[in-house]
């Protein structure tokens, strides 16, 4: 296991002949996604467009992306981890059994004809949402569908990219990677950033009970995180910035309306391929923007003392001696 | 005459307290221990601010309170012994070359991680990651012993490359994930996904296991190396069965998907 093989949208809509949705629902999450860059694009290389292009969808249920699919694989709820495991099995030729593959909801020709299709393709793609990544098995289910995607460079090129949901996720994960080596779940208590998921990422932070404030940019996590880490949230000092009054507004301490990005004020998205795009506001708006609140913030809390005694600095746990 | 501590009030946000090592502590006196710094979230604390420090120039520590925030105890420790009574944090004995810790309560997350040898026995149940590999680190524990006699959470053994765990109690998911060598022993069984990706090593469980589907079943046989496992468990207090008259173990291989050469052994008895 280990990094992520993937490219730009430009690369899909010029390309990519193979193109897998596995636990997402493009047609009615990502409506815009099939006709401005995977399925229905004609291309240099792909002059025939849908025609010249195969598409899977893998889901629990018959979504309306289905109607959208040249193939659509029912799997049973919970068994994407095992599928994507036979999968890499079946693409090194190891036998798996019937049984053990109608157990994930499959039959063989059918995972025999989709792993022929990946090993022919041109250059495949597999994109994989909310379906794959937030049931039991969590981030080993992305994890299994990059290393399948890693290992499929043995035979054909291929890709792996994540749908993203609503706000710019992708943005966040980028500025943290690029600024400190990891993308989410930093601590930076030693004066550097450590990583560790699970005992540094923000839900299991408040699940523990772990933090004594809380400072909540663009997201809602009132509205989306288990009600233990809700009832964190109420109990510490929240601030909240947001264009509007969320769930998590209502139980912060604070919340101050800011400009919504791209509406009314300027500021960079990165698109889920990580390409960053300029926004214009197209209106004026009343309210602070975002990054003028964390600035002002910022100079206030310059102008108190350094936190750390005078003269001493913060040490290294990593270091094995 | 081993060094007492006693915690004095629960730390509002984790205690990171890698000193709490008898490496650290062995040669100094009882007031440089009580000023040894310790990380309060960010802020850098003397030790005597959260415990009080009975003792000095021992490699035995003692340490009661209900530890559940404070992290990184026992952090490389080679020589003595550490005694929790109560709960402790996260990263107990990680990166630890020899010693022994034993926990009287409950344990969390990244025990024993990448441990180099040494013992570790968490009485009460214990979290995920135990004997594990860090994120983006290839190996997790290379020797030592880790027994737990309570349950265990996710990921146990995650990529390690030799010693033993074992769980008296139920493990939950990807027990073994990607291991590399080493023995995992399930009194209790586990939930799904046992040995997921494993490369080599052993599982034992003397429970039926749901398997993953990229395990194939080898044979049923009573391996000779498990007599000299249950003698050396004996020590420990842990009865693991291996006589052909009390029955057979099952014998998975797998995990064909990487492909490895990794066994998960099944107590059948007769």
């Amino acid at each position: 296991m280990g990094g992520k093989v993937t490219c730009t949208l430009g690369e899909v809509k010029q390309r990519a002949d193979f193109i897998v949705y596995w636990g997402g629902n493009p047609a009615e999450c990502h409506p815009r996604h099939f006709t401005k860059y995977t399925i229905m694009q004609k291309s240099k290389f792909l002059p025939r467009g849908r025609k010249d292009r195969t598409m899977v969808l893998v889901d629990i249920r018959e979504t309306k992306s289905a109607k959208a699919a040249d193939i659509f694989l029912q799997v049973k709820p919970g068994k994407d981890f095992e599928l994507i495991t036979i999968l890499r099995a079946l693409i090194k030729d190891q036998h798996v059994g019937d049984e053990q593959i109608a157990e994930t909801g499959m039959t063989r020709a059918g995972l025999d004809d989709l792993v022929h299709r990946m090993k022919s393709c041109k250059f495949g793609v597999f994109f994989f949402g909310m379906g794959l990544s937030m049931t039991r098995g969590k981030h080993m289910n992305s994890a299994a569908l990059l290393t399948l995607a890693a290992e499929m460079n043995a035979f054909t090129k291929f890709v792996a990219m994540p749908m993203r949901g609503h706000g710019n996720v992708t943005g966040a994960d980028v500025i943290m990677r690029w600024q400190t080596g990891y993308p989410f779940g930093i601590t930076f208590n030693r004066g550097y950033p450590r990583y560790n998921p699970g005992e540094f990422s923000t839900v299991d932070v408040l699940v523990r009970g772990d933090c004594d404030a809380a400072f909540i940019i663009g997201a809602d996590p009132g509205a989306t995180m288990p009600q233990p880490a809700i009832d964190h949230l109420a109990r510490i000092p929240t601030i909240c910035l947001d264009p509007h009054v969320t769930h998590t507004s209502r139980l912060a301490r604070v919340h101050i309306t800011t400009a919504a990005q791209g509406i009314s004020a300027p500021g960079t998205a990165y698109r889920m391929d990580e390409l960053p795009l300029p926004l214009k506001p197209a209106l004026k708006s009343p309210y602070p923007s975002d990054e003028e609140v964390v600035r002002r913030i910022n100079e206030a809390i310059a102008k108190k003392p350094f936190w750390l005694p005078d003269g001493s600095q913060p040490q290294v746990v990593t270091a094995i001696g | 005459m081993p060094i007492t501590l006693y915690l004095k009030q629960a730390p509002a946000v984790p205690l990171e307290t890698e000193v709490l090592s008898p490496d650290v502590i062995s040669q100094l006196s009882n007031t440089e221990i009580r000023k040894l710094t310790v990380y309060h979230g960010k802020r850098q604390v003397p030790l005597e601010e959260f415990f009080d420090v009975d003792g000095e120039h021992s490699d035995e520590l003692i340490i009661h309170g209900d530890l559940n925030k404070v992290r990184w105890i026992g952090r490389a420790m080679s020589k003595g012994s550490i005694t929790v009574h109560g709960k402790v944090g996260m990263h107990l004995g990680a990166y630890m070359k020899g010693g022994r810790i034993e926990v009287h309560g409950d344990a969390s997350d990244w025990i024993g991680a990448e441990m180099k040898n040494g013992f570790i026995h968490v009485h009460g149940n214990a979290g995920g990651q135990i004997g594990a590999a860090y994120r983006g680190s290839l190996a997790g524990m290379k020797n030592g012993t880790i027994i737990v006699d309570g349950s265990a959470g996710l990921e146990v053994g995650m990529r390690m490359r030799r010693g033993t765990i074992v769980l008296g109690g139920i493990a939950r998911d990807f027990t073994g994930l990607q291991m590399k060598g080493g023995t995992i022993i399930l009194m209790s069984g586990a939930e799904i996904r046992t040995g997921a990706w494993m490369n080599r090593g052993t599982i034992i469980s003397l429970k039926p296991l749901q398997m993953m589907p990229t395990f194939a079943y080898a044979s049923d046989f009573n391996p000779m190396f498990l007599n000299v496992y249950a003698k050396q468990l004996k020590t420990y207090g842990v009865t693991l069965p291996y006589a052909a008259s009390a029955g057979t173990y099952q014998r998975f291989a797998g995990d064909l998907s990487v492909p490895g050469k990794g066994e998960i052994l099944v107590w059948q008895p007769a």
